[in-house]
């Protein structure tokens, strides 16, 4: 049972209100079913489920009672992506009914206090400190938190993340605790990855491979941050991996190991990459851009064009872009566009003249042939982006 | 008229009676469920045209995007929702979505001692599963 305090159980009890009551329920319940003691407060929550596209008309009546009973996030609380750039609505191509459906989800998600970050990188527009717990969802960002930035999350839905945003608190079990995210099996890898798309057929592989189990993952030379964001979203893609490990202390070793090879990354790559012969889309940007990966695309387009018939669409946060500024428009100015607030997994690109797309993100490859019914090649970002400009 | 006890895990509180809807398929919820008419629409699922409403719902636990638990609430709020939910394990999706549709539930019940159209009884506080069925 979780040790509840007198305030929480008041909560529970409805003595602050309906909203209250059933996001405190919400916790306590979960917290049960996974063996919490109690109920920690979190630095932040992020919440996924706000592209009218994944969430749907049920979610919205949901939110909107809450947003009537008149509640606030007591956490600060943070957006994932939604279904269109709101400054650039029509590039997305959604019908009336659409984007009016996706204004109210954000406008009620604006009354409970959320912030509108609209992205799934959440740690590049404010880096939570390491050790302290956080109620996120965004599987992509779980991973990142627990394996990159030391913090500590589970791997929570859309509605548990609103309600701890709403309590302030999670229950304590899985990743919050020391024991619970110690690695449980050895990964050798003898590959050469040489650019951060292979990191991500590494985590596909695995994540199939390791279900929820914690990797300590031995063999990777030096890994950039980008290469472990694509590992960790792709890990949390093909499997429920919520942390992996790069190094630990050899006395507590795992005994279960899993050895990975070339043959093993060639196979899992013919699994989520085909041969796209002209690509409608080039796309980066899942999880969304970082400033460094806008200021490599810019590098590469600069004094080249992209041609006539295909897009090249980067997808980063409002903050990133607006921190980038001038790698933008090296970006806007060679052809490309640079999209805020969205992605194309949770949008309708399929709708809006797309059939193929060349993307240098595993997780995109992994999504898209069943979310948006379209073929995927996967490349190394250069690639990607030198394949989009005339030769 | 047999009665089997099946004793499990109380998850929901409340309790009800109705006619089982026994499925060996786990459910999305998000994607598999029609809101508006109860019915569940995804492809390749055992109680594929069946209607949820008014029944017992039996499943061995849910798949698919979290987000699924908002559509049992909105069943709920539209009178279409189950009288209650039977899992073999319970999983935060599920859980969530009984909780905010106010759904009596029960897990850790071995579905194959249920048969759709049996009348079963559920209390959720006891978590009980109770089976009546014509011999």
């Amino acid at each position: 049972m979780v040790y509840l305090t007198k305030d929480e159980e008041r909560a529970l009890d409805g003595e602050y209100g309906w909203a209250i009551q059933v996001a405190m329920r919400i916790l306590v319940k979960l917290g049960d079913l996974f063996k919490a003691d109690r109920l920690i407060p979190i630095h932040s929550a992020h919440i996924s489920g706000v592209s009218y596209k994944t969430l749907g008309d049920a979610a919205t009546e949901f939110l909107e009672e809450l947003a009537a009973s008149g509640v606030k996030v007591k956490a600060p609380a943070t957006l994932n992506p939604a279904a269109f750039d709101l400054e650039r609505p029509q590039l997305m191509r959604l019908t009336e009914h659409r984007l009016n459906a996706q204004k109210r989800i954000l406008r009620l998600y604006e009354d409970l206090g959320v912030k509108q970050t609209l992205s799934c990188t959440p740690y590049y527009i404010s880096k939570p400190p390491r050790n302290v717990h956080l109620s996120w969802a965004e599987s992509s960002a779980v991973v990142y938190a627990n394996s990159v930035l030391g913090s500590w999350t589970n791997r929570e839905g859309g509605p548990s993340a609103l309600a701890s945003a709403i309590i302030g608190a999670t229950p304590n079990y899985g990743m919050h605790r020391p024991e619970e995210r110690e690695g449980k099996v050895m990964v050798t890898v003898d590959a050469d990855l040489r650019s951060e798309e292979k990191f991500g057929v590494l985590g596909i592989h695995l994540g199939k491979l390791l279900g929820d189990e914690i990797p300590v993952i031995q063999g990777l030379k030096s890994p950039k941050e980008r290469e472990l964001k694509q590992l960790g979203a792709a890990l949390a893609s093909s499997g429920m991996v919520s942390r992996f490990i790069l190094s630990q202390k050899s006395s507590s070793l795992p005994q279960e190991k899993i050895s990975v090879g070339e043959r093993d990354l060639k196979n899992s790559l013919s699994d989520i990459s085909s041969e796209v012969e002209k690509p409608d889309l080039v796309f980066i940007g899942c999880p969304h851009c970082s400033y460094s990966e806008i200021k490599e695309i810019a590098s590469i387009l600069y004094g080249k064009k992209v041609r006539e018939d295909v897009r090249l669409w980067v997808c980063t946060s409002r903050h990133v872009k607006r921190t980038s500024k001038e790698y933008v428009e090296i970006i806007e100015r060679a052809g490309g566009k640079v999209l805020c607030d969205t992605c194309i997994i949770v949008s309708w690109i399929e709708e809006a003249g797309i059939d193929s797309l060349l993307t240098n993100s595993a997780k995109t490859a992994y999504y898209a042939p069943n979310m948006n019914r379209v073929e995927v090649s996967l490349a190394s970002l250069r690639e990607c982006v030198e394949k989009a400009c005339e030769s | 008229m047999k009665k089997i006890i099946l004793k499990g895990r109380p998850i929901v509180e409340g309790k009800a009676r109705g006619e089982a809807l026994v499925s060996s398929t786990p459910l999305n919820l998000l994607k598999g469920v029609d809101v508006n008419t109860g019915r569940i629409i995804e492809e390749g699922h055992d109680l594929r045209g069946a209607v949820v409403t008014g029944k017992i719902l039996c499943f061995p636990h849910g798949r698919g995007s979290t987000v699924g638990s908002y559509t049992l609430y909105t069943l709920a709020k539209r009178g279409r929702a189950p009288k209650a939910i039977v899992n073999e394990l319970a999983d935060p999706v599920v859980v969530v979505g009984a909780i905010i549709g106010s759904i009596p539930m029960v897990d850790h019940i071995d579905l194959t001692k249920i048969r759709s159209s049996d009348i079963v009884e559920v209390d959720g506080e006891a978590g009980t599963v109770t089976v009546f069925r014509r011999i």
